[in-house]
């Protein structure tokens, strides 16, 4: 069982090595991996196609900035924070906005695994930490 | 008896001879005294035998038995005299083996009331020490307790604060704060 997982894993690397055009994932490319995975239907393309999902999926969470928000957000705002990021990150990278009411007042930014904050809740949360 | 048969038998015919010879001769003063010689022989050698007789039936073996009570007494006072001697080593040893025997019971007295009174300040020594160790410890342990007590006050003033806090910015921030802050915060992002 563990052998046929490390075998999907190492399939679904390829395939999404093969996805990626200029660190970016390409559309084209993913559809022509599933158009391929589909015709030739390779062993265990479950599990191949799980692990292609999770691969294609943190990458593209590396090329978006998702910003979360209480309150109005001036698209300027997210112009700049896009900016920003693919400045620092080096890649293009696109903002997103979702509303989080729970942050009171402030933005929150996630790009992959790196979350960067300056809202009311992570400063009360901040000095709850420090009494 | 046998003496004095002797003397019957021997003493009639010299009377006899006495009485024709005092007849004849002039008596003299030993006539006078009626002292014959023959007779004072007889008498003598009767004595002598007699003597003989009773040395050798009655006296010899009275002496040898004086004698061998005497050397029984010596003997016996000898033999009392050793006893009492060695009675008297017997009570000084006695004495001796006693006051080695008390010495020594003194001195294991002495020995055994050092060990227990030894044993008793280990005891004890042993019991501070494990008391103060108790104590100690729940002395840490209580101040623990309490740094964890006030940890936790601490903690949960705090969340009630911060908890209080998000409710009254809730209700009280209005969206131009909101929108005023987000910008403040945009800035300081794309400034990372």
């Amino acid at each position: 069982m563990a052998a046929v997982a490390k075998q999907a894993q190492q399939l679904a690397r390829q395939l999404f090595k093969l996805s990626v055009v200029d660190s970016v994932v390409s559309t084209d490319r993913v559809a022509g991996v599933l158009a391929y995975v589909e015709k030739h239907a390779p062993a265990n393309a479950v599990l191949v196609l799980k692990a292609y999902h999770r691969l294609v999926s943190v990458e593209l969470a590396k090329s978006e900035a998702r910003v979360e928000h209480a309150g109005a957000v001036a698209p300027a705002a997210l112009t700049a924070i896009a900016a920003a990021m693919t400045k620092k990150y080096s890649r293009p990278i696109a903002a997103t906005s979702h509303a989080n009411p729970a942050l009171l007042a402030g933005l929150r930014v996630r790009v992959g695994d790196d979350v960067y904050e300056s809202s009311v809740s992570g400063q009360l949360a901040a000095l709850s930490l420090s009494v | 008896m046998l003496p004095s048969l002797f003397l019957a038998f021997v003493e009639a015919p010299v009377a006899a001879a006495h009485a024709a010879h005092a007849a004849a001769a002039e008596p003299g003063i030993a006539e006078k005294f009626g002292l014959e010689w023959k007779y004072v022989v007889i008498q003598a050698i009767s004595f002598l035998i007699l003597f003989v007789v009773l040395y050798l039936k009655a006296i010899k073996p009275t002496i040898a038995a004086m004698d061998e009570r005497a050397h029984q007494i010596d003997a016996g006072l000898k033999y009392a005299e050793e006893m009492k001697t060695r009675l008297a080593a017997t009570q000084q040893q006695t004495e001796s083996t006693i006051k080695e025997a008390q010495q020594k019971a003194q001195a294991i007295v002495a020995e055994t009331q050092k060990t227990a009174k030894e044993f008793a300040d280990k005891q004890q020594n042993e019991a501070i020490e494990k008391a103060s160790g108790l104590i100690a410890k729940a002395q840490e342990a209580i101040e623990l307790e309490k740094k964890k007590m006030l940890a936790e006050a601490r903690t949960e003033i705090a969340r009630l604060v911060v908890a209080t806090t998000e409710r009254v910015l809730a209700k009280k921030l209005t969206e131009a704060d909101r929108a005023s802050y987000n910008e403040t915060a945009a800035r300081e992002l794309t400034g990372v």
